[in-house]
């Protein structure tokens, strides 16, 4: 009996609800410790002049206060290009980035001896935001661009065009447990940390470079993390590094936790992007060409900001087949804290911008915004992808009386059977498994989407306070990392003799349920019970080299390493048991390796199946003859590669579709706005734990919905962030939750390529919160069309009021012509 | 006179001394018990993560349970009361069956905030064994999950087997508890920790004479603000004086021409009183802060603090509430209104709200005055009060803008109207300009839009986080004539926001 595909809750579930789950501020200090942290830049740009700590060392409590120069390694640090300082040496890149370390025997004395630290800086002038960035000309890396067909020609031919811009904001983690590491100093200088981080080797190599060791002598431990959501797969190294560095220095335990509000300060967030558009579409609402820019605000370092834009540009058609496309991708260097990994990883900001574009396209023509997103749909016709005469492929009334031209029947299925070129991405993937036609179609009636459309236009029509919106958004998010060799995986499998299996991987938990989930593959393929596997600690001194738990590939990675290893063991065990134990020459049996079984906690040779033994004594039998019974798996995802110089390639294994309906309700007066009914229709392939999946799936949404509504980054005009903790940062709270919120599984038996025919879900349900955004716009249409064009987001309640009340929108991008591409990027 | 605090940990009893005293439960629990099943995360109240139930005894003799959020109250606001953890939840090996649906529904996922969701779900359970989904949702109002989207957790909520659910008072009989709770009563405490003093008095009469010695110690109530400034930095506590525990002040006289909100009442105790007895001020206290907050703090608190986006002030001024302050009786020439009365040792006067503050977060009151209570005038026959609250999130967030609308009506015409705004100055402001021109005119939707562009020109909002000047004066604007709908349709939507249809 499997316990894959059960809702068997999360590992820690009952840990959690006891209040027993150990945190890293949860572990008791040892004796000697000392609590660190950081004190920084005064100014969001500057040249350091002079640092005073004379008066924080005379704070009774304080052991050591620390600058660069007490760095034993390197100071420059960085996830992809080393262009981080772990402490300013010579210029401060945002405002707090750390200057100094405190450390101190007591909270108190810390707290103290903080305060007293002064740091002295010659300001330079700063950047904050995308367009001061454009105008100076900084950028990181250099502009990127995915193209197909002939965009110019396709504007220039177009029955119908529309420009515009689009402002998309920023978004912080607000993973509850803040960034927390304790180092505890070893013998011969070597290092063990504790951190709450996605990305264990990350720290591990951090941690070995600042400290000038070399990396096997850097052990990083991470049990669980109190959330995570990309803002500990970069930036858990610098807590980690500075409680590293203390450890080392002062050759005692050291623990940096950082406050909410230092937290949200000093570390990155989503980037923020903006785009602009120009698009040409036929009368029917077919879109025949998109030249889009984005510029992302990548804040002071590379960090992870190119590949978070090149995600964006891969989904900038999100479910659309366009046949002339460009996207142009350029990150924006600023004085902010670095942006970093964020759920979606520049997906959300690409799926917004074409949503965008198609509700734009609606208003334009007057037609149902929906419509216009079946039709563009991959898969959803054939046509010839370099053609430009629209009309060729409309096809005339049917007579089914809708009027849209479309048969509700065969001539449509007749259409979708069409070219693979329908189904090819602008970067050259062909769209395997494509059930989105079929999933939206679904969702469309079960949501009463048609209906609900004219009861809200006839509730807008009558309301005199109130006015509602409805939207329906798909998403086709691309799984695997897009830079091919992150995509691999070891995993360590024991048994021992008491039948018992301990398995650790790369994979850290934050809460998605991937100890869960491997725990549930390992029982299945070893024929035990779930009971009887435990995962160890997730420790890079078990598992090198490892990736981060990210992209929503954490379990289809490491899942399928424990699962190789305990394949390879099983295969060994079977081949002992058929020789040793089941050989049986009285009865006429040969040795049959083949023939053993492993099921329900015990094996037998399926000729036989009355004669059982338990798992454990065939382990400890085996023992007992020298087999060896610890594997190590591994996996490499098969064909996974993207050239980001051409823009073409096959970055993703599959796409993990979904559609949401959203319904919003807007208070006329204030801008206040309800989401009222959610109907989300899923594809998760066949689920690995409907249980846990289903948390993904509305906890992702939940948490896009606060991205595209309440949650608002407001700096100063020095660049600080004004809104640095719950009472002026909102994410979603329990009343935000929609009073109806139907979710549900699109059965997909036929994704071949995945692990036990499951799809990643950890990052695919936050885009489907645009649908919220999508029906603000919706909504606001009913009233002031115009002022729905100029809709960013998140859609606050002030935003929803100013677009409401008609204030003219700043500085429209000119729509005259295209845009001319970058001369890096002229042929 | 007690030197030390005394307190019940899941049953446990504990005399508290020292520094100690002046720390957030929260430190105490997590750093000197090791109880780290309470987590921090913003230290400011405004996540859940640190609740913890806090039982006091009643007036009839039991121990009434109530969550808070332990990160911004001081170990001595738990002087005589019982504090359950969630490890205290789990007595003699028997899990409690709050936690096991949180198991069974899948309600956690990182696990961080889930001690927190599981004491605010044991304190609605232990009160409404089987809440509906809204009652459960009202009551984690003041819970912040990032993870699970909550929908899980409102299951888990509403599918507690409240057969297995075993009471605080079966985990934690409470006679033993409520004897020494009730001879200690009497005791003035009175810590010092390094020539700081914590002074939680037995009587009104020690208190304003703690106050008169001690003029600028740090007043506290619910200490739901005071927390905050504490742990961010931006005030030191020095001098305590405990007045939220005082069994004479937590008290709400429901009188015939007034509700008298005694200066101790939590803001829990007032919404319990008016959602019969003052229905027009309920839904403003459904909105104020969360269950958490409104659990320890009050409405004299919000007034004290004064800051001009506290939710409850525009509604005062409109009824034209009165502050009563007391202080002791000394020989110096009183403050303007001061009476003595007969035999007591206090000296009292009420000042007119209007009158009270003088500045931003400045008032009138002596360093030697306390607020012991506030008056709340009743609404007459053809009365009609108003409230509103805007802000980005729709619970458990502050105020961008606030208002009030008082109005008397005489057939359909306007006999008189009070109009106040919170969020646009550095105080509550009336609008005597936009008042004058509504009064005696006849009630209509052109006249509003006509006062609410009036309203724009007599304030001068700023702009900060919570909202840009424009918002603003758009909703000085709009909020007018939201009323007036309001006022057509007998809709009390006000507070409730833009969640239902209206």
């Amino acid at each position: 009996m499997s316990v894959v595909g059960k809702a068997i809750p999360h590992e820690s579930a009952a840990a959690h609800a006891a209040g027993q789950s150990l945190f890293i501020d949860d572990i008791p200090p040892a004796r000697n410790e000392l609590f660190v942290d950081v004190v920084g830049s005064p100014v969001a740009h500057g040249r350091l002049r002079r640092i005073d700590t004379d008066a924080a060392r005379a704070v009774a409590g304080v052991v050591g206060v620390f600058d660069h120069s007490h760095i034993p390694g390197h100071n420059a640090i960085g996830p992809v290009v080393k262009d981080e300082h772990l402490l300013v040496e010579t210029t401060a890149d945002f405002l707090g980035d750390p200057v100094v370390l405190v450390a101190a025997t007591s909270r108190e004395a810390l707290a103290a001896a903080r305060r007293m630290v002064r740091i002295e800086m010659d300001e330079l002038p700063p950047v904050f935001t995308i367009e001061q960035a454009i105008a100076k000309r900084q950028f990181l890396g250099p502009p990127r661009i995915i193209e197909r067909g002939d965009v110019s020609a396709a504007l220039r031919g177009a029955e119908f065009t529309l420009s515009g811009e689009l402002q998309v904001g920023g978004q912080d983690h607000f993973y509850l447990e803040s960034q927390a590491a304790i180092a505890y100093p070893q013998e011969g200088g070597a290092m063990v940390v504790h951190s709450s981080t996605q990305h264990p080797t990350e720290v591990q190599q951090t941690i070995a470079e600042v400290l000038g060791l070399p990396f096997n002598a850097v052990t990083v431990l991470c049990r669980r993390m109190g959330g995570g959501f990309g803002g500990k797969e970069t930036q858990a190294a610098q807590p980690a590094a500075f409680a590293a560095m203390v450890a080392r220095l002062t050759g005692r335990p050291a623990r940096v936790v950082y406050s909410k509000d230092d937290d949200m300060r000093i570390t990155g967030k989503r980037h923020p992007f903006m785009g602009r558009y120009r698009v040409a579409f036929t009368r029917a609402g077919l879109i025949t060409g998109l030249s889009l820019e984005l510029y992302s605000n990548g804040g002071c370092s590379t960090d992870l900001s190119l590949a978070v834009l090149e995600r964006a540009m891969l989904h900038a058609d999100n479910a659309y087949f366009i046949p002339h496309f460009r996207v142009i991708g350029q990150v924006c260097k600023t004085n902010l804290p670095s942006n970093t990994a964020f759920r979606g990883f520049g997906g959300p900001q690409g799926v917004v911008n074409i949503e965008n574009v198609i509700e734009q396209i609606a208003m334009r023509l007057g037609i149902d915004a929906l419509d216009v997103r079946e039709r563009n749909l991959y898969g959803a016709r054939s046509r010839g992808a370099g053609r430009l005469d629209s009309d060729s492929w409309l096809p005339t009334d049917n007579g089914d009386g809708n009027g849209d031209g479309w048969s509700n029947g065969t001539a449509r299925e007749d259409d979708r059977v069409g070219a693979l070129e329908g189904l090819t991405t602008p970067y050259g993937q062909i769209i395997g498994n494509n059930v989105l036609p079929d999933l939206i179609g679904r969702l469309r009636k079960e949501a009463d989407y048609d209906w609900r459309r004219q009861e809200i236009a006839a509730f807008n029509a009558r309301s005199r306070t109130q006015v509602k919106g409805l939207a329906l958004t798909p998403v086709k998010f691309g799984i695997s990392f897009t830079k091919q060799h992150m995509n691999q995986a070891n995993a360590l499998v024991n048994l021992y003799t008491d039948g018992t299996v301990l398995v650790t991987t790369g994979a850290t938990e934050m809460g998605q349920g991937v100890y869960t989930r491997i725990r549930q593959l390992v029982a299945d393929e070893l024929g035990v019970s779930y009971d009887a596997v435990r995962i160890g600690t997730t420790d890079t001194s078990k598992n090198n080299n490892t990736s981060p738990s990210a992209a929503s590939a954490t379990t289809d990675l490491n899942g399928a390493a424990a699962v190789n290893a305990c394949q390879a063991l099983r295969a060994r065990l079977a081949e002992f048991a058929a020789q040793q134990i089941f050989n049986d020459p009285a009865a006429g049996l040969a040795p049959s390796p083949s023939h053993v079984t492993f099921a329900q906690g015990e094996v037998f040779d399926a000729r036989r199946p009355d004669r059982r033994l338990p798992f454990g004594d065939l382990v400890m039998q085996a023992h007992l003859h020298r087999v060896n019974l610890g594997e190590r798996g591994f996996y490499a995802t098969p064909g996974v590669d993207f050239n980001r110089d051409t823009g073409k390639g096959t970055p993703f294994l599959y796409y993990t579709n979904g559609a949401a309906a959203a319904e919003v309700l807007i208070d006329r007066f204030t801008g206040e706005l309800t989401t009222t009914r959610v109907d989300l229709v899923m594809d998760a392939g066949v689920p690995l734990n409907p249980g846990i999946d289903r948390g993904q799936i509305v906890g992702g949404f939940v948490q896009g919905m606060g991205w595209v509504t309440t949650e608002e980054l407001k700096y100063g005009p020095g660049g600080e962030l004004l809104s640095h903790s719950p009472t002026t940062y909102k994410i979603p709270n329990i009343g935000d939750l929609p009073a109806t919120f139907n979710v549900s599984f699109f059965g997909n038996p036929d994704c071949s390529v995945s692990l036990r025919r499951s799809k990643a879900l950890g990052e695919p349900p936050l885009l489907l919160a645009i649908s919220v955004w999508a029906a603000v716009k919706n909504a606001i249409a009913h009233v002031h069309p115009t002022g729905a064009a100029q809709l960013a987001l998140p859609a606050t309640p002030e935003e929803i009021l100013t677009r409401l009340t008609g204030a003219p929108s700043p500085d429209l991008w000119s729509p005259e012509e295209p845009t001319p591409l970058p001369a890096q990027l002229r042929p | 006179m007690r030197d030390h605090v005394l307190l019940f940990i899941n049953g446990r009893r504990h005399e508290v001394r020292g520094a100690a005293v002046f720390a957030p439960l929260s430190s105490f629990l997590r750093y000197e018990l090791e109880k780290t099943g309470t987590k921090v995360v913003c230290a400011e109240g405004d996540c859940g993560a640190c609740a913890v139930l806090v039982g006091r005894a009643t007036a009839d003799g039991a121990i009434r349970y109530e969550p808070v959020t332990s990160c911004i109250a001081i170990v001595g606001q738990f002087d005589l009361a019982h504090v359950v953890t969630v490890e205290g939840l789990r007595r003699n090996g028997h899990p409690h069956a709050v936690p096991e649906a949180i198991v069974a529904n899948h309600a956690t996922q990182c696990g961080f905030c889930t001690p927190g969701f599981v004491v605010s779900l044991c304190g609605l359970l232990n009160e409404h064994p089987s809440p509906t989904e809204g009652d459960v949702r009202a009551a984690l109002i003041g819970n912040l999950c990032r993870c699970t989207g909550y929908q899980s957790i409102v299951e888990a909520g509403t599918r507690v087997d409240h057969r297995n659910l075993r009471k605080l008072d079966e985990l934690y009989p409470p006679p033993a508890m409520l004897e020494e709770m009730a001879v200690r009563a009497v005791d003035d405490v009175r810590v010092e920790d390094g020539g700081r003093f914590f002074f939680k008095p037995a009587t009104v009469e020690s208190a304003v004479a703690f106050r008169a010695q001690h003029p600028g110690c740090t007043i506290l109530a619910g200490g739901t603000d005071v927390g905050v400034q504490v742990n961010k930095g931006t005030r030191e506590m020095r001098d305590v004086l405990l007045l939220g525990a005082l069994p004479g002040l937590r008290t709400i006289a429901s009188g015939e021409d007034h509700l008298t909100v005694g200066a101790g009442a939590t803001l829990t105790d007032l919404e319990r009183a008016t959602r019969e007895g003052y229905p027009e001020l309920y839904p403003m206290l459904t909105r104020h802060g969360s269950p958490l907050i409104r659990n320890a703090g009050t409405l004299a608190g919000n007034v004290a603090n004064g800051s001009p986006i506290g939710d409850a002030l525009p509604a005062l001024y409109v009824l034209n509430a009165e502050i009563e302050l007391a202080r002791g009786a000394t020989p110096s020439p009183g403050a303007p209104g001061e009476r003595r009365g007969e035999g007591s040792p206090l000296t009292q006067r009420r000042i007119n709200i209007h009158e009270f503050f003088t500045g931003y977060k400045r008032t009138v009151m002596t360093p030697e005055e306390l607020i012991t209570a506030i008056h709340i005038p009743r609404l007459g026959r053809e009365e009609i009060l108003r409230v509103y609250k805007v802000s980005k999130r729709r619970d458990l967030d502050i105020s961008s803008f606030t208002a009030a609308v008082w109005l008397r009506r005489s057939g359909e015409t306007i006999a008189d109207v009070r109009i106040a705004y919170g969020g646009v100055g550095p105080n509550i402001v009336r609008l005597p300009r936009t008042e004058a021109m509504l009064r005696g005119q006849v009630i209509g939707e052109a006249l509003f839009g006509r006062a609410g562009v009036v309203a724009r020109t007599e304030i001068t909002p700023i702009s900060d986080v919570r909202g840009s000047t424009d918002y603003r004066l758009q909703l000085a604007e709009n909020i007018l004539l939201k009323f007036y709908f309001d006022l057509v349709s007998g809709a009390n939507s006000a507070m409730v926001g833009a969640g239902q249809e209206s």
